[in-house]
């Protein structure tokens, strides 16, 4: 990634930025960078452990980061949808970033293993990667590799839990449910979730409970996923951070196919084309309102 | 102290007759999902308690913490508001196979739950538990108890702790509460034993020193005096705030008490794991956020760990267990840290000496 690394030099040394968001290796696997200075570009890395969607730090929220000033940010392009997704829902503006794409053939489900990429270690949202290089980069690095190993391992899961009786699947999400511990360790690490306020922490009224209970649980998780409707892009951010290991990539996954169902919408990385949340068309199914 | 040796079978009888006495008994157990990972769970019978297989994902903190409690229930009536509290006594719970890490936590705990307010709670569950640890076997390249004044074979918090020996255990009867538990139980251990009990332990420690050097008095020096410090704007960029770190970590006891009405006239007060990595934790009612951004609210964690606690009850706030690093999505990793910060008050009180 020597063009990535001497991309970002001459970056940061004209001052066109004042940091470069990028992956480097840490003490436990790969990690981003928040790259200041032009003598530290060395560190920057893009492989098959670069799993983290980074345009989660720019929430204009995080002051510690907007601190630093104007950023670049390293994008894959599944990453690209929710820059594109940040744009669109006007908490950034496209020209006060600069945009490193990067060329991408899938990454590993973890970014602390450092095994090859395989239809068993690969990521099971890169199957079927429409989005290999990034639309909205300023600059593009690499050379486009091979398509991601195919993984149907989700498909499977999504397609067993349609099959079940409703009481049956209530039984296999109370399961998973009951271990979530409300740190809220999902939303924080979502791009996509920059509420200045979340519904989980309002009192007045309190629609959510606080505490840990198996109905709040699942108040909170469907609260959430369906806030995901059309905007969530699948960057499996909240699965990952989740240190109950529930799987609420399959959640997202799901509502994000009943989308592509109902409005023939997914999250694309075009910002300008509008998503079913913010929009209104008179041919919208609406069969449900009586 | 007392030191047995205790056959695997005479282990499993113990805790098939307190099974059987209908005794709570925690121990390690696998998850049927991933069988890489052992939780503390309640368990129904000997054969499901594993130890020495990994870290258990969580501490054992909420067996004394729950991660949400009721702490009274309130009903309007027409003489007036009828509270009920909980009781604090709680029935007898027996803990197998926990780490010696998290057994230090708890004694460390006691500290903070008896300073200006005696939380009865906690105190009830730790009076009616007995804890037994097993030497630690599942360290890896986190782990840092050594640095913080612990080690794989520390008994701190602990009643009893077992150490492997040829087809049993050197049980270690730390307290009363060990002894009791073990009372007619094993034989007196050799010479030959102790000593290679002993053994044990120093393999154990060699295998976590490296990791990180002891951390030294003047962190927390240092740490106080430099509140300020540029390091802060910066150290803890990539960090979510995602509080993931404060659940899984055996010391962190913070929590934000709720009431939850269950009908128009009733309800409940709760209490509920909370954390200062959250940026609802400090704000005030005017909206007001005297720790804005995620750099105050780790400086938070690190200064309370490594200097608040140290200054008001002599230890640190950590027990260098690791699970803060391990389940991090930013990557965010605690030993790096505190190493980097011990260099930087290193070089500094270097430079102002001179």
């Amino acid at each position: 990634m020597k063009e990535l690394q001497e991309a970002a030099r001459k970056l940061l040394s004209e001052g066109t930025v004042s940091v470069v968001l990028g992956y480097e290796m840490g003490p436990r696997g790969v990690r981003a960078a928040f790259i200041t200075r032009p003598e530290d570009v060395g560190k920057l890395i893009f492989n098959t452990s670069c799993v983290q969607n980074l345009t989660t730090y720019l929430n204009p929220r995080r002051a510690q980061i907007t601190q630093l000033g104007r950023p670049a940010v390293v994008v894959k392009g599944c990453d690209a949808r929710s820059l594109a997704g940040l744009i669109r829902e006007k908490q950034i503006e496209r020209d006060k970033v600069v945009v490193l794409g990067v060329r991408c053939g899938g990454v590993l489900e973890d970014p602390e293993s450092a095994s090859e990429l395989t239809a068993e270690t690969v990521s099971v949202r890169c199957t079927g990667c429409k989005v290999r290089e990034p639309h909205l980069a300023d600059q593009l690095f690499g050379e486009l590799p091979a398509e991601p190993p195919v993984n149907h391992r989700r498909e499977e899961q999504i397609a067993a839990l349609e099959k079940m009786t409703a009481v049956e699947r209530r039984e296999y999400w109370n399961n998973q449910l009951e271990r979530c511990i409300r740190c809220h360790a999902c939303r924080e690490a979502c791009p996509m979730c920059f509420c200045v306020k979340c519904t989980a922490e309002k009192t007045q009224p309190q629609w959510i409970d606080a505490a840990a209970t198996l109905e709040s649980n699942r108040a909170w998780q469907t609260m959430r996923v369906l806030h995901q409707a059309g905007r969530c892009v699948d960057c499996l951010e909240c699965e990952r951070a989740c240190p109950e290991h529930i799987p609420l990539g399959l959640l997202v996954r799901y509502v994000a196919g009943r989308v592509e169902e109902r409005f023939h919408y997914e999250a694309v990385d075009d910002p300008t084309v509008p998503a079913p949340f913010g929009m209104y068309r008179p041919d919208d199914e609406e069969e449900f309102i009586r | 102290m007392t030191r047995k040796f205790i056959t695997q079978q005479e282990l499993a009888l113990l805790v098939g007759n307190l099974l059987a006495a209908h005794t709570r008994v925690i121990a390690p157990v696998r998850d049927e999902e991933d069988p890489r990972q052992v939780d503390y769970k309640p368990i129904e019978s000997f054969s499901q308690a594993v130890f020495g297989a990994a870290i258990p994902r969580r501490s054992m903190k909420e067996f004394f913490l729950p991660i949400t409690e009721v702490l009274l229930s309130y009903k309007l009536t027409h003489e007036g508001v009828k509270i009920t509290e909980v009781p604090t006594q709680a029935p007898p719970q027996v803990i197998f196979g926990a780490l010696p890490c998290d057994a230090a936590g708890l004694k460390t705990v006691d500290k903070v739950m008896n300073w200006d307010y005696r939380d009865e709670l906690w105190f009830g569950r730790r009076e009616a538990s007995t804890i037994v640890t097993f030497l630690c076997s599942v360290m890896d390249h986190t782990c840092f108890c050594t640095a913080v004044g612990l080690g794989p074979e520390d008994s701190k918090g602990s009643d009893a702790m077992l150490i492997p020996y040829e087809g049993g255990y050197i049980a270690q009867l730390v307290t009363e509460r060990g002894e009791k538990l073990f009372e007619g139980v094993g034989t007196a251990a050799t010479e030959i034993m102790i000593s290679a009990s002993e053994d044990t332990g120093k393999a154990a420690r060699a295998k976590v020193e490296p990791n990180l050097p002891a951390i030294p008095g003047e962190l927390s020096e240092w740490l106080k005096q430099n509140f300020n410090h540029p390091v802060w704007k910066t150290i803890a960029l990539r960090c979510h705030g995602c509080s993931a770190c404060a659940a899984l970590c055996p010391t962190c006891h913070c929590f934000d008490i709720t009431d939850e009405h269950t009908s128009a006239e009733a309800g409940t007060r709760r209490r509920n794991w909370d954390s200062c990595q959250t940026s609802t934790f400090t704000v005030h009612a005017s909206g007001h956020n005297p720790r804005a951004s995620q750099s105050e609210r780790f400086r938070q964690r690190i200064q309370h760990k490594f200097s608040v606690y140290p200054s008001r009850f002599g230890e640190m706030l950590c027990t260098g267990c690791g699970r803060c690093s391990r389940v991090c999505p930013g990557g965010m990793d605690l030993p790096t840290i505190v190493g980097e910060l011990v260099s930087l008050a290193k070089s500094e009180s270097e430079v102002s000496g001179q």
